[in-house]
């Protein structure tokens, strides 16, 4: 690496060292662009001060480990990503078990916000002086005191319900009533709780609960699964992005192990990569239609966006969820024959997705409608720690392609495309812009794939105490995994962090003063996340029979037999 | 006697025409949507199967009283009132001096029996989309009196019967085109259509005053919404678009028919490619449109 690189090194050694005031207990270097430090905890908000205001660090999430089981105490860690010099730091602190205490983070860097409320549900250690110290993860009726990610919590424990728990609300400002958006509105995919506070038609606040869909993810990956089932679990994180959650895991453990994916591998995963890319992007796109009533481009772009699936479906088997991926690269190949396949598709998307483009650039109907509307400030979106396109759209110029490059990346770099507004404009012509560029890096990855294998052999049991971060540029923005390997063939902790996560956060400040109408829109263009079924099953109740309907079937009665060859 | 018995007659046929074919001109409607969705779409008799599934399920209410109860007959009842006032195919069987004032009157009675309905049922969604309703209806119904004004005054008659007879007899004229215009456009929000469909926005406040409507309720206020599109526009290629006139009911009653299709094609067209505005940006439009409408007045008066 360059000496500039070194003395970008230097200087974060040298300020850590300054900030922690004699409170510095260790620094290491575990991976050429991870650097850990472990500070004592009355200096961890001095430090996390400087890394963000003297380096511009960009906070990513915290981790709390319950480390009783090793050395006695709780750990936290901040990790922070040092864009430009494709470095990732990791600040940790020891928490002895008799004062569950850390300074928050929150008032230094407001981004930290879910991540410190988190750790305080999952592992009790309370964030001191968080300005909004509510719970965030565990259920209404979760008894105080019960933290589901301590090692002496087993996972299948389930405390009992109680009736008639609601979340802690706040109220709304003198003047203005409340409109509630959820837990089911029909432009949310998934259950969330808005309530929004309004003047006839205008915001004037808004108050949320999340985390209805908490499916205790993380526990089952440190304590029941094994490394290689964990790629499957992490494949259904989400309905439309999984490979990414996939690839993101096994990379980080790959990190912490030293296991190098071979060429082959790294090239195959960039190109399904950008196949989610495109069909999540196309997906959106639609939806994001929906939401302003505007059917027309649903319709469409998921009538462009199928082929891509029938791709997946020709390479992997799924149309989503692939199980391709495992530590060291890849289980299944790309296999030759479908090469012309996936270039013909390639080309009739790009063709369809820039006469899309050309139209909604040309509608003023849908400018009006989005132009200006739920604006996310350039520093809004550095002070929430926004990511992927909500950022790029707000001249954050971050990606995680370019910032920490992995599979293919740094061979196929893509070109990132960026916008200054910061409204929902803004971030309709970064995706779209993306959707092309995604095409053209599939194409590039294509005509560079090296022969080899597809996966390294591992001969060696994974050593454990070893951390890594992985970091994959999702379509909604940045996914993270942080691993820290563990001795029964699994992660003693694996913490999993989507990008709507951090996007989310924003859009308090985005809808305010916006008005009732701008708020589905402003919040479907952070794109939050959705799933879908593929067949249906019935069962006779008095048989007790089971028939499950094949997609050909259902296409048959759907559509008689008017278009039967029309589609597969 | 036989008089009185001959306008039944045709109040019910008028009544007929409204209640049995809005479904119909529903279906076609969906089916151009569909094709420019690159979709199949429902069949055109999709609308009746709706109605009677909808009519059969149980009525609950979400508010009490014999008013709440009864306001969803009434919405559809004043529109097939509105039906007997506007002329289709001969004249309106409800015809006297002024009829043109009953007719705006009629149709401004169902927007506001929908906001009453509206606020019975207590949600907070059905507020919401009841100010849009209101606010959407005070922009767009000065434009049906200015457009219908410009008819009287051409005319010199507020009878809808002689405005008819005039403009048959007389042909196009520049302002009547202006008028009729914008009559068209104001119908995209009467129908409730996009990019005007802002009282109901599903997306973001669930249906606003249908929120609360479920079975019979929900079907005879979708039955009144359809038939309200139908009858405004037999309204304006009536008034607006009386040629060619053979003077033989069926006759004129089918170009009438046709004359109708058309318009509403292009009020489904205009839905299909269109997102939905902000309630500011549609108020806006709408004032622009009324303040250009005056223009036909003055053409009217130069005897343009």
């Amino acid at each position: 690496m360059s000496t500039e690189h070194e003395q970008t090194l230097r200087a974060v050694h040298q300020l850590t060292a300054a900030r922690s005031d004699g409170a510095h207990l260790s620094a290491t270097q575990p991976h050429a662009d991870t650097l850990h430090f472990v500070v004592e905890k009355k200096a961890m908000r001095s430090v996390v001060d400087g890394l963000v205001n003297q380096l511009q660090a960009r906070f990513l999430i915290s981790v709390g480990t319950d480390k009783r089981p090793l050395s006695g105490d709780f750990g936290i860690v901040h990790i922070f990503s040092l864009d430009r010099d494709h470095l990732y730091v990791l600040v940790e602190s020891p928490i002895p078990e008799d004062d569950l205490r850390i300074d928050s983070i929150t008032p230094v860097v407001p981004g930290a916000d879910w991540a410190e409320r988190e750790f305080r549900d999952a592992v009790g250690v309370h964030p001191e002086g968080h300005p909004d110290p509510r719970r965030l993860l565990l259920p209404d009726d979760w008894p105080e005191g019960v933290h589901p990610l301590r090692r002496d919590f087993p996972y299948n424990f389930r405390p009992p319900s109680v009736e008639n728990v609601r979340p802690e609300m706040r109220k709304a400002p003198a003047g203005a009533s409340v409109l509630p958006m959820g837990p089911f509105f029909p432009v949310l995919e998934e259950p969330a709780y808005w309530r929004l506070f309004v003047e006839g038609e205008t915001i004037v606040g808004c108050d949320t609960r999340l985390f209805y869909n908490h499916r205790g993810i993380e526990k089952l990956g440190d304590s029941v699964l094994t490394y290689n089932q964990i790629p499957y679990l992490a494949e259904r994180i989400c309905g439309i992005c999984g490979f990414i959650h996939s690839t993101c895991y096994c990379q980080a453990v790959e990190k912490a192990a030293g296991i190098q994916a071979p060429r082959r591998a790294r090239y195959i995963r960039t190109i399904m990569l950008e196949l989610e890319r495109i069909q999540s992007h196309l997906l959106w796109l639609g939806i994001a239609g929906h939401i302003i009533g505007f059917e027309t481009v649903l319709m469409q772009t998921w009538r462009i966006r199928e082929p891509v699936m029938w791709l997946c479906e020709a390479i992997s088997g799924n149309r989503k969820t692939y199980g391709m991926n495992t530590i060291g690269g890849l289980r299944r190949d790309l296999p030759d024959d479908v090469r012309p396949e996936l270039l013909n598709t390639l080309a009739a998307v790009e063709r369809e997705v820039i006469a899309v483009r050309d139209a909604i650039i040309g509608d003023s109907v849908l400018r009006a409608r989005t132009e200006g509307v739920g604006i996310v400030t350039n520093e809004s979106a550095r002070s929430v720690c926004v990511v992927g396109p909500p950022a790029r759209a707000s001249g954050v110029a971050i990606d995680a392609r370019i910032d920490h490059p992995y599979a293919a990346y740094d061979e196929v770099p893509p070109r990132i495309v960026i916008q200054e507004a910061g409204d929902t404009w803004a971030r309709v012509v970064v995706r779209v812009g993306e959707l092309v560029e995604s095409i053209r890096l599939v194409r590039e990855a294509l005509s560079a794939l090296p022969e080899g294998p597809i996966c390294a052999e591992i001969k060696e049991e994974i050593p454990p105490g070893k951390v890594a971060v992985s970091v994959v540029e999702a379509p909604r923005g940045e996914a993270i995994h942080f691993v820290m390997t563990g001795g029964d063939n699994r992660p003693y902790r694996w913490r999993v962090r989507a990008p709507t996560y951090a996007n989310l956060q924003a859009l308090p400040a985005a809808v305010m003063h916006g008005t009732i109408a701008d708020v589905p829109i402003t919040l479907g263009s952070l794109d939050p996340c959705f799933s879908c079924t593929e067949r249906l099953e019935t069962i006779d109740r008095r048989t007790r029979t089971v028939r499950i309907y094949s997609h050909a079937e259902l296409l048959e009665m759907s559509r008689g037999n008017r278009l039967r060859g029309g589609a597969r | 006697m036989t008089q009185s018995f001959a306008v039944l007659l045709q109040c019910l046929l008028n009544v007929a025409i409204a209640l049995l074919l809005s479904p119909l001109y529903e279906g076609v409607l969906r089916k151009v949507r569909a094709a420019i969705h690159s979709r199949i779409g429902p069949p055109i008799t999709q609308p009746y199967w709706d109605l009677l599934k909808l009519l059969g399920k149980e009525d609950l209410r979400s508010g009490g009283g014999a008013v709440y109860a009864s306001l969803p007959p009434l919405v559809l009842g004043s529109l097939l009132l509105l039906a007997t006032l506007v002329p289709m195919g001969a004249a309106a069987p409800l015809s006297f001096a002024g009829d043109m004032i009953a007719v705006l009157y009629v149709a401004a009675m169902s927007s506001v029996l929908v906001m009453l309905n509206a606020f019975a049922s207590g949600s907070p969604y059905a507020y919401v989309g009841s100010s849009r309703e209101m606010m959407m209806a005070l922009s767009v119904e000065p434009i049906l009196a200015i457009a219908l004004t410009v008819g009287a005054f051409k005319a010199g008659t507020l009878a809808l019967g002689g405005m008819v007879a005039f403009q048959a007899q007389n042909g196009p004229s520049i302002s009547m085109t202006i008028a009729g215009l914008a009559f068209f456009l104001a119908l995209q929000a009467q129908s409730g259509k996009l990019p005007f469909d802002i009282a109901e926005a599903d997306q973001e406040i669930m249906g606003g005053p249908l929120v609360e409507q479920s079975g019979p309720r929900l079907a005879l206020l979708r039955w009144a919404m359809w038939t309200k599109q139908l009858v405004l526009a037999f309204l304006l290629v009536e008034v607006f678009l009386p040629w060619p006139r053979f003077g033989i009911l069926p006759v004129d009653l089918a170009a009438s028919g046709v004359k109708v299709l058309v318009v509403l094609l292009l009020v489904a067209v205009v839905d299909v490619v269109n997102p939905r505005l902000r309630i500011d940006q549609a108020m806006g439009y709408y004032v622009r449109v009324a303040l250009s409408s005056l223009s036909a007045l003055a053409f009217a008066v130069i005897g343009k």
